[in-house]
């Protein structure tokens, strides 16, 4: 029997009946750990949802108690339709005994890999296409497409088992620059196809040494490369950061060192400069300088690829007693409750404030284009979320991705322009 | 089964959810998404599309988000989506929405716009009625061909369970 992937032995744990080994190709039925949902925007989905479950005879949700409803997209609500939507969704929560985290919690991804909900070893699905972001914590996490009902109804999800794509990445980045750089520099180089309906597992010298802050960025950016999922091999690094949140109940799985991966990228980051994606495409990756100078009219920092505490502490650094450009707004939307209250305990909320940054509650804010920055055709943004598709942000608004730090020093000089002179050493 | 219907050709790569149906049309009903349906490519397309008629692209169509932009098809009584390949999530909302994403490479060199395409919904061969050229489309798994031929997600639950119950 051919060797198999620490992913393969997650799906082979849930299939139902449960196997002893999976084959990529198949399709499986499979019983989550945990299905995360939003507290949704489309109010009609959620009537349908109730009276669905009514007519096909579903009075007690199998799965209710591994369901985690999260209010994130366009929440607090900024229209009155987008108000009415998610009342309905959260009557159909409270209905069913589903937890749910209000407004202000902050992104899915980035509340159950906080709160402990998910751990090592589990399998997620999750209503957002970058549910693969808590891969970094080594668990299969995919996102829903198709199948909510069928989730609803009966608790299962149907998965084809994907191949598996390793990118290992080696070499230490040059001073200011960030994992985010490193991130988007790798889907540059692998394109939107990169990983296409394969998982993508990250892992060599550099991922080894990276903080769980920027492993979340790069499982985060593997939905980017079209990959089903991202996966980073527990290490210390990830036990630490997991046995501080409460639940020692999670099982490391290992990949069979017989284990074939369907192709294998090799990547050194050690001579990158800052990168930045331009419009409309995640993996259209140059060096900063390559646009430097080019105007802005939005910064944006948040989302559920950067908007972490390393990645407020990196753009208090380069704000640090500096302003905002009169004719840029920055926003600043923190990923979750948990980094603001830490972010405003060091300082650095208030080191925004003090430069005219914008910083809102957490959400996941202006990335989905649905409030909080909206972008007016002709805007140009420069931002630090996950993909800057055409009109995502707002029709007929240009998105440029990039690290933290660089879109900070965009803000200041009102162009787009390279962090590293407001990153010297005399202010660290 | 077969479907005939006419070709609307969307020949581009990486087409994804947010131009098949803008993200800020999510929170319409299914039904009124049909009108917004691949406006950001053609803002005729749903006063041209007529209920029948079927789309093809190129390849990865519906990449990105997991919106559920099938919808704005479905709303216009397009049954089939004929692409060289597919956005994963995308794909599984099809099936969902009883929408037949077929996989079929090499279908952009098969048809244009306005000729008329037959799928065999049994042996997933495509053929170009005109020309009379076909393709061997990728054959979808047999828990999703149940589910679109019971006509999507709800019928099929209904029946599954009622024999679970029986």
């Amino acid at each position: 029997m051919a060797g198999m992937h620490a992913l393969h032995k997650i799906l082979a744990n849930c299939a139902r009946p449960k196997r002893h080994s999976v084959t990529p190709g198949e399709f499986l039925e499979i019983e989550p750990d945990i299905f995360g949902v939003i507290v949704g925007v489309n109010g009609v989905e959620a009537k349908r949802m109730t009276a669905d479950l009514e007519e096909l005879g579903i009075t007690e949700i199998p799965l209710r108690d591994r369901i985690i409803a999260v209010a994130d997209h366009a929440s607090p609500a900024p229209t009155v339709a987008i108000a009415g939507s998610q009342k309905l969704w959260r009557d159909f929560f409270k209905a069913h005994g589903i937890r749910t985290f209000d407004g202000g919690a902050g992104v899915s991804h980035l509340v159950l890999c906080e709160e402990g909900i998910v751990r090592p070893g589990m399998l997620a699905i999750a209503i957002d296409s970058h549910a693969p972001t808590m891969g970094a914590i080594g668990m299969y996490s995919t996102s829903l497409g198709g199948g909510r009902l069928t989730l609803y109804a009966i608790g299962r999800y149907v998965i084809q088992v994907p191949k598996v794509t390793l990118v290992r990445i080696s070499g230490k980045l040059k001073p200011g620059l960030s994992g985010r750089d490193a991130s988007l520099y790798v889907n540059g180089k692998l394109g939107q196809r990169g990983a296409y309906n394969n998982a993508v597992e990250f892992a060599g010298t550099f991922i080894d040494a990276l903080s769980m802050d920027m492993r979340f960025t790069f499982a985060n950016m593997g939905t980017e490369m079209g990959a089903v999922t991202s996966y980073i091999q527990p290490d210390k690094t990830t036990l630490d950061w997991v046995n501080q949140r409460g639940s020692a109940d999670y099982t490391v799985y290992e990949t069979d060192r017989d284990f074939q991966y369907d192709s294998v990228h090799e990547l050194d980051v050690s001579r990158i400069e800052p990168q930045i994606a331009v419009p409309h495409a995640p993996d259209d990756v140059k060096a900063v300088s390559e646009v430097a100078g080019r105007k802005v009219d939005q910064a944006y920092i948040g989302s559920c690829a950067s908007g972490r505490l390393e990645d407020l502490a990196a753009a208090a650094h380069v704000l640090k007693g500096r302003k905002v450009h009169p004719d840029v707004r920055l926003i600043v939307t923190p990923g979750s409750r948990e980094i603001l209250k830490a972010a405003t305990v060091l300082g650095y909320i208030q080191t925004l404030h003090e430069a005219n940054a914008i910083v809102t509650s957490s959400n996941c804010g202006a990335c989905p284009g649905l409030h909080g920055g909206i972008l007016a055709p002709g805007d140009v943004a420069i931002t630090s979320i996950t993909r800057n598709f055409e009109g995502r942000m707002g029709p007929g608004g240009e998105i440029y991705l990039a690290s933290p730090a660089t879109v900070a020093a965009s803000a200041i000089e009102g162009r787009i322009a390279s962090p590293l002179q407001y990153l010297s050493a005399e202010r660290t | 089964m077969k479907l005939t219907g006419k070709v609307w050709k969307f020949a581009q790569d990486d087409i994804n959810t947010g131009l098949i149906r803008k993200q800020m049309y999510n929170h319409l009903p299914p039904q009124e998404q049909g009108k917004h349906c691949m406006e950001a490519l053609d803002p005729e397309f749903s006063s041209k599309a007529k209920p029948g008629d079927f789309i093809v692209a190129g390849t990865n169509f519906g990449c990105g988000s997991s919106t559920p932009a099938h919808y704005s098809i479905v709303a216009l009584g397009i049954p089939a989506v004929v692409a060289e390949s597919f956005g994963s999530l995308f794909f599984s909302n099809c099936v969902g929405g009883a929408l037949w994403p077929i996989v079929c490479p090499g279908i952009l060199g098969l048809v244009e716009t306005g000729d008329t395409l037959e799928i065999d919904t049994d042996t997933f061969v495509v053929r170009n009625v005109g020309t009379g050229k076909t393709l061997q489309g990728v054959a979808l798994p047999e828990i999703y061909r149940g589910m679109i031929d019971a006509g999507g997600e709800k019928p099929y639950l209904k029946a599954r369970l009622a024999a679970e119950r029986a």
